[in-house]
């Protein structure tokens, strides 16, 4: 346990554990407090090796960003823990019970919602006909074909579009909003799936600076009022440590430090890795 | 979205029409109205599902089949015989589509059509069972539904009710989803759908609806024969849905009056040359359709409308 | 060993088998000759050409054709099986030229319906100039009769097949493998858009390709005309044949064109013998495994 009562993790730690993972047996129980918890992942694509040995414990509430380098394996991460992505060893356990190769639907149905780099939404349709397709299979109306489905939902899309600030935006193709709106449908969508845990892969991708403090201030403000645990990918350090409960680092697919901003910052390691280097323009 | 207004009017024709029209043109709209069943229920794949099959005859012909064996072979009458043949047609959609759908595109086609010259051989080679290459005769509706007019209006109600549940489909949640999967597979899996279940469930929606225009056509043509399943059929849906657009719901329909109309002004002054023709007008198509499946698959039409809540 | 000997009392009647084996070889070759070329084409322009068997059924009809307008002489046979695939290799010239290079760029199924449009349309072309009887075309009195293999009979004209095929395959591989051109083709196959950027005309290739396809094709229908009827329809049933043999050998793959038409010659001949009826529904059956197994066939590619 660390200062702040979290366990500690990372793979700097439990290198008597790793060897158990490696042969499929998990090191003791999950923790069944946590929302997610993830056990020395590991993936490798042909020669490299994407992730290897990654732990992750994340408690309800808490807003945790993943940062690294270019490369770090933070996409593959998500990959690997939104199910879109098989891990080659390792285990996950979502709210005490073990998810490892569950499709990315049945990991929605059990609460984990997921947005991406590039805005994936239905470009197509409205802004309020996507958050009312996305409540229509989350309250598994999704086969029925008796009724019109525009007669439900009508409210609850609105609401979520509120919260997201789209409201005046509803009626309009989604494919004709702005990037910034496009993303905030983004989150709407995910939300309509009452999830407990939000994974962000890089939120405020080609945002300009004042959009993403005020996207990442909604994404803070919805963690708090839900209580719902967020852990997101950011380029964007003044971003990050503005918000983020705890912070992840990754290096080369392993992690090299975690834990409150102020103590990921100071820690040298990071520093030498990651911060230490010239700032670079997040794309 | 044709309003109420045109709508009652295009009611009011048909209803009218046999007092005005003889009855070759009863029977030419008869083959329209099933013909625009086919091509409508192909197109809740293809247009609206955005998934190109190259073997719907298969269910068509199963439909056929299914309808005439029992008339035929069990001596069941047509009425209790025709609800069979949408039946028959989705048990063979979801036993094909459960391969099928895994596939995506090209061999996606490949494969539906692959299973439609199964069907085909089968129906052909099971001569004891199916009459082979002489088909089955008699199949005959019962004699109050024999006559052109009757079974005129006996089909365009059969047909309305078909066209009216697909209707529904489309705009009911399960046609929402179908819309997600088809728009991006990718975010209506990140929202609780499971898309290939999804996609199996339309093929067999569609299946069953091509299934019963197969029964119809049955009992309209008085015999059943093996080349209803045969390729060149499965492309009559394909070619009437794009003729009439596949953007929207009843662009199928007026597909199925153009084709047909066009098949009988040429068949009777060239028969011969009818294939070439429509070979043509196929080519034409093509070349004139820039953007392809993918500028026609769910354009504004199929999509929620602006305003509309 | 006796419950197989009852069910295929043939099975140890060698010479029989021997023969069938023969057959079968003949009949992949013929399937060979039409499936490489379909293959090959799509392989390069990624167009899977429906019409094929149309083209199949061309270079029949000009054999009968040129059988008739030669004089009744013994190298007739030879010259008209020399020109009747140019004329249809001349016909896939302006076809590629004419309409395909319209739509290269557009969605692989729509290249696909609008080859199926030219089948209707070739029919009905073929209809027009021939007229709607069945045509044949005499073997060339040097092959007419049989001989006899291990005591069974043979035809002899099938050991033309059988001797011209290796030379065919032969000659295809010198020209895939040792020529600069088959080295272009084997590029394309893999990456067009890289030989584009090498600054090869990648247009002229695929013109080049379709024609050499089609003459494949061509010469197919040309030297299997004397076996069968020259008939309208011939067209559907060898495409259907030869689709089966390009998807399960792999769209694209020279190779597995080869194994499969040889594997697909076999099962037709033998599936005669075995089950009659059902012989064809196997074929497509295994089409429908390899689809569902492994989609891009034996030694096919994946596609991206």
């Amino acid at each position: 346990m660390d200062a702040l009562g979290w366990p500690a993790l990372g793979n700097s730690e439990r290198k008597t554990d790793r060897s158990a993972i490696g042969r499929g047996v998990a090191p003791g129980r999950p923790d069944g407090r946590l929302v997610l918890h993830a056990l020395g992942l590991r993936k490798h694509f042909g020669g490299v090796q994407a992730v290897s040995g990654v732990d992750l414990a994340v408690a309800p509430g808490d807003l945790r960003a993943i940062i690294g380098p270019n490369g770090a394996g933070k996409t593959t991460l998500f990959n690997l823990l939104s199910g879109d992505l098989a891990h080659d060893s390792g285990r996950i356990y979502f709210a005490g019970e073990e998810v490892s190769g569950l499709r990315p639907h049945e990991l929605c149905r059990r609460g984990m919602g997921r947005t991406f780099q590039i805005t994936s939404i239905f470009r197509r349709l409205t802004a309020l006909d996507n958050v009312r397709t996305a409540l229509l299979s989350h309250h598994r109306r999704h086969y029925n074909v008796l009724i019109p489905a525009r007669r439900f939902y009508r409210d609850e899309a609105f609401g979520l579009l509120e919260r997201v600030g789209l409201r005046e935006q509803a009626d309009k193709p989604s494919g004709i909003l702005a990037h910034g709106d496009q993303r905030r449908l983004e989150m709407a969508i995910a939300l309509a799936s009452a999830p407990r845990l939000l994974l962000l892969d890089e939120p405020t991708a080609g945002m300009a600076p004042r959009e993403r403090h005020e996207i990442v201030a909604l994404v803070a403000a919805i963690a708090r009022d839900t209580g719902l645990a967020v852990v997101f990918t950011e380029h964007d350090m003044d971003v990050v440590f503005a918000v983020a409960a705890r912070i992840t680092v990754l290096h080369q697919g392993a992690v090299i430090a975690e834990g409150p901003p102020a103590e990921v910052r100071a820690d040298p390691e990071v520093q030498r890795v990651y911060l230490g280097q010239p700032a670079t323009r997040p794309r | 979205m044709l309003s109420a207004r045109w709508l009652g009017l295009l009611a009011a024709g048909l209803g009218l029409a046999p007092l005005v029209l003889p009855p070759f043109f009863l029977q030419l709209l008869t083959e329209i109205a099933i013909v625009g069943l086919f091509a409508t229920a192909f197109n809740l794949l293809m247009g609206f599902g955005g998934m190109v099959s190259f073997g719907h005859a298969a269910y068509f012909a199963l439909g056929a089949y299914a309808a005439a064996l029992l008339v035929r072979r069990a001596g069941v009458p047509m009425l209790l015989a025709l609800p069979v043949a949408p039946l028959a047609a989705a048990a063979g959609a979801l036993l094909f589509g459960f391969f099928i759908v895994r596939l995506t595109h090209t061999y996606f086609a490949m494969l539906s059509l692959a299973f439609a010259q199964i069907v085909f051989t089968v129906i052909f080679k099971w001569k004891s069972l199916t009459g082979g290459d002489d088909g089955l005769l008699d199949v005959w509706p019962p004699a109050f539904l024999k006559s052109p007019v009757a079974y005129y209006y006996f089909a365009l109600a059969v047909v309305a009710l078909c066209l009216l549940a697909l209707r529904a489909i489309v705009e009911s949640p399960f046609g929402y989803a179908l819309t997600a999967v088809r728009e991006n597979p990718r975010r209506a899996r990140f929202i609780g759908i499971n898309v290939r279940r999804h996609q199996l469930l339309a093929f067999v929606v569609s299946g069953a609806f091509s299934g019963m225009a197969g029964g119809l056509f049955a009992f309209y043509n008085g015999s059943v024969f093996p080349d209803f399943a045969y390729f060149t059929k499965s492309f009559e849906p394909l070619v009437v849905a794009l003729l009439g657009g596949a953007q929207s719901f009843l662009g199928p329909l007026a597909g199925a009056f153009g084709f047909k109309i066009l098949e009988w002004l040429i068949s009777r002054q060239w028969p011969v040359y009818w294939p070439l023709f429509l070979g043509a007008i196929v080519i034409a198509v093509v070349v004139a359709l820039p953007q392809g499946f993918v500028g026609l698959v769910g354009a504004r039409a199929w999509t929620r409308s602006a305003g509309r809540r | 060993m006796d419950f197989i000997t009852s069910l295929f009392p043939w099975i140890t009647n060698g010479p029989l088998v021997t023969v069938q084996v023969m057959s079968g070889l003949s009949v992949g070759m013929f399937l060979f000759l039409v499936s490489v070329g379909m293959s090959l084409i799509f392989g390069v322009t990624r167009i899977v050409n429906l019409a094929h068997g149309s083209f199949y059924m061309v270079g029949a009809y000009l054999m009968v054709t040129m059988v008739e307008i030669l004089p009744d002489r013994s190298w007739a046979f030879w010259i008209a099986l020399l020109v009747a695939p140019l004329g249809v290799a001349a016909l896939g010239g302006v076809i590629e030229v004419g309409l395909l290079r319209l739509i290269y760029r557009r969605d692989p199924l729509m290249q696909l319906i609008l080859t199926f449009g030219l089948i209707l349309v070739i029919s009905t072309l073929v209809l027009l100039a021939w007229g709607p009887d069945n045509k044949s075309v005499a073997r060339p009195e040097a092959l007419a009769g049989s001989v006899r293999i291990l005591g069974q009979p043979f035809p002899s004209y099938y050991l033309l097949v059988l001797g011209l095929s290796p030379l065919v395959a032969v000659g295809l591989w010198l020209i895939f493998y040792r020529t600069r051109w088959g080295m272009l083709i084997r590029a394309a196959t893999v990456d067009r858009e890289m030989l584009g950027a090498l600054g090869v005309d990648v247009a002229a290739l695929y013109t080049q390709v379709f024609v050499f396809g089609s003459w494949l094709a061509g010469f197919g229908g040309a030297l299997a005309a004397p076996t069968v009827a020259v008939a309208l329809g011939m067209d559907a049933d060898v495409l259907t044949t030869a689709f089966v043999v390009v998807v399960i050998g792999g769209l694209g793959s020279f190779a597995g064109s080869f194994i499969s038409a040889l594997l697909v010659g076999e099962l037709q001949s033998f599936g005669i013998l075995i089950f009659p009826a059902v012989s064809i529904v196997l074929l497509f059956a295994l089409m429908a495994v390899v689809l569902i197994v492994r989609p891009w066939g034996l030694l096919g590619r994946p596609e991206e």
